[in-house]
């Protein structure tokens, strides 16, 4: 009962971002897809991530839908991370509601659990749902043909990881109490590694492993700082 | 019967003097009769909008001086003239009083002949009201 | 044996270099309601933060019904109220939203129809979001929701800051009908000393992160003396009387501040000082709280001079 009304506290503080970002994906990057399928548009390549014989034909087909939604779900995926981050650890702390959301009968770890849970749904739902719509349309047979292809459906869930991975960094910083020019920005600086290394990798379990780890780094850290921290 | 009492915080005079003062003064111009029942302490302390106990230390107060007997269970009453006693402290605090009237009237230009007729006055008017309370009885 | 429902032992806070508690030792036991007064930044927010284990301390350590501060359980937060300084809640809530929320974490001592009741006697609409009340209201919205549950002890942090007279006298009389009730404990702070005359039993001054008066509120104002002296010659310079905190010094007058000293030995040393006249000034309980937390050679900012 105590932890539904924490969700239901946070999902509704999340709600607006949540429903911004699934509306523009989809129109931002259905209206992607539409123009790349009108205009007919020559295969641009080589995109980072695939190795191998699979390559040709993944940069040849599919590589488009990344290239034009993709980019969209990438920088949508980013957005929304640092507003849910903001959202749930920076804005308690101008509005001064920390004392009234830990002074709780319930444990700490619980209530930050609340947020994790929420923020990760609130991906899943909205962009997740959006994805998958958006990547069931294209593969349509009389739409882009050649799909579908695993390797790029998962590739667009990376792609929403990385918000998460966005969002977790965002979240640490909040909760940091140093002073922004100093170490307050350097769980920003570690998740601009993350995706610089994701991105760059060739193999898609290797961009998962580093995905993975990062976060695990990044939530390791927010538990600890969390149930450490000061309000 | 009413009993209404006023407290100001802020005074130099600790609240639970007031209530003593006030409670004391209602006596003795025989607004509050032998036998009359205090108003219970938490009845009090919520009208009044202060700590029950203050009341309650009000109450011990007029009790030590004779004026008031608390029966537990039942409250505290009025009691009887003929049982309380004066002290030198009592007696102390009325010559302070006096003091003070009598600095006033001075200061006013009044001489001791018109002191003494005022007060011969208002006695009267005690003790009339003294009289009618009794009569209402 | 009364029980000891808050108490701290040596705590002490430093921000960075800056102290800003020094040592408290405190016990505050079950029934009882203590006002807690200090000046602006004397530590009365940093003092209540720990207790309820929203800061660290640098040394010390504070209980809660018996529970450490820094481990509150959520079974012993249950049974305590808190008001915030400020009184900062979710703004885009409504009341009805919050009172859910709030109701939430107290399934079986919420009361309902007494949050009902007071938000009524407050003329509150339950629809109305937090971010569109007044600071008064919010106050008001605040203390139902520490109140509805019924706490066994309540904290509150400068809970009529920025109210008006009507809603603090409101606030007031919340409390005495929370007290009334067998075991419930209110520590307030406050630097309105006409509230904490009316309300407390009990009284903790502290002044620049020292506490310099843990006792009961009788005790305070029968303790804090103001004596004023003259002389026919200049004051002694040597003033050996017992229970001196200030002097202050003119051509012929002296002006002491004194802690606990009978009236017979000021009688007393008045004599032997050779004071050709002496009064014990009358001081009302801000008189004394000012005189208490004076700075010894305290001037004064403003001073008119004769043209």
């Amino acid at each position: 009962m105590r932890f539904l009304a924490l969700l239901k506290k946070e999902l509704r503080e999340c709600l607006p971002w949540l429903l911004i970002a699934a509306i523009a994906f989809l129109v931002l990057g259905g209206l992607a897809l539409r123009l790349m399928i009108q205009s007919g548009a020559p295969f641009r390549y080589p995109y980072h991530f695939s190795p191998g014989s699979t390559v040709n034909r993944y940069l040849l087909r599919a590589s488009p839908l990344l290239s034009t939604t993709g980019v969209w779900l990438f920088f949508i995926s980013i957005v929304l991370g640092l507003a849910l981050g903001i959202r749930q650890f920076f804005i308690p702390h101008f509005s001064r509601t920390w004392g009234f959301t830990i002074h709780r009968s319930i444990n700490k770890l619980t209530i930050l659990c609340a947020k994790l849970f929420v923020a990760a749904i609130a991906f899943i739902i909205s962009l997740g749902t959006v994805w998958l719509l958006i990547y069931w349309y294209a593969s349509l047979p009389e739409i882009l043909p050649f799909l579908p292809e695993p390797r790029l459906f998962i590739e667009g869930w990376i792609l929403i990881a990385m918000g998460f991975t966005v969002y977790l960094g965002t979240a640490l910083a909040g909760l940091s109490k140093a002073r922004w020019y100093t170490t307050k920005v350097f769980p920003l600086a570690f998740v601009l590694v993350i995706i610089a290394t994701t991105v760059s990798q060739w193999k898609l379990s290797t961009a998962f492993a580093v995905m993975i780890i990062g976060s695990l780094i990044l939530l390791s850290q927010i538990i600890h700082t969390f149930l450490n921290r000061e309000f | 019967m009413a009993l209404w009492i006023q407290i100001l915080p802020g005074l130099d005079k600790p609240i639970y003097a007031q209530i003593v003062a006030q409670i004391s003064e209602n006596v003795a111009k025989g607004e509050l009769l032998p036998g009359d029942k205090l108003p219970a302490v938490r009845k009090l302390a919520a009208e009044l909008v202060i700590n029950p106990n203050t009341v309650a230390r009000a109450y011990n107060v007029l009790e030590q001086a004779g004026l008031v007997t608390t029966k537990t269970g039942s409250g505290t009453f009025i009691s009887d003239p003929k049982l309380r006693t004066t002290d030198a402290a009592d007696i102390n605090m009325l010559t302070e009083r006096m003091d003070t009237i009598i600095t006033r009237g001075i200061n006013l230009g009044l001489k001791s002949g018109d002191l003494v007729a005022m007060f011969k006055e208002r006695l009267g008017k005690f003790a009339n009201k003294q009289k009618s309370g009794k009569k209402k009885k | 044996m009364t029980e000891t429902v808050l108490e701290t032992y040596g705590l002490t806070k430093y921000y960075g270099g800056t102290l800003a508690l020094d040592n408290m030792d405190l016990k505050i036991p079950r029934g009882c309601i203590c006002g807690f007064v200090g000046r602006n930044a004397a530590g009365k927010t940093t003092a209540i933060k720990l207790m309820l284990g929203l800061l660290k301390p640098t040394a010390g350590s504070a209980k809660l019904l018996g529970c450490d501060s820094q481990n509150l359980t959520p079974a012993i937060r249950q049974r305590i109220g808190y008001v915030t300084e400020g009184h900062h809640l979710f703004h885009w809530m409504s009341i009805a939203s919050l009172e859910k929320f709030q109701r939430a974490f107290f399934p079986k001592q919420w009361d309902d129809r007494f949050f009902s009741e007071m938000i009524e006697y407050f003329e509150l609409p339950k629809n109305k979001k937090i971010k569109h009340l007044s600071h008064g209201q919010r106050a008001q919205v605040s203390l139902a929701l520490a109140l509805a549950p019924n706490p066994e002890l309540l904290v509150m942090d400068d809970p009529t800051l920025g109210l008006d007279t009507a809603i603090r006298r409101q606030f007031l009389e919340g409390m005495i009908q929370l007290i009334m009730q067998q075991g419930r404990t209110v520590f307030f702070s406050s630097h309105i000393l006409g509230d904490v005359e009316r309300v407390s039993d009990r009284i903790v001054v502290i002044d620049k992160g020292v506490i310099r008066a843990d006792c009961s509120l009788e005790q305070f104002r029968e303790a804090v003396k103001k004596v004023k002296l003259s002389f026919s010659d200049c004051p002694p310079a040597q003033l050996d009387i017992e229970g001196l905190l200030h002097c202050r010094r003119s051509e012929k007058e002296l002006e002491l501040i004194l802690i606990g000293t009978d009236d017979e030995k000021i009688k007393q040393w008045a004599d032997s000082a050779a004071a050709i006249k002496y009064s014990i000034v009358k001081m009302n309980l801000e008189d004394q709280f000012i005189e208490f937390t004076a700075p010894p050679n305290h001037k004064k900012l403003f001073q008119w001079e004769k043209n």
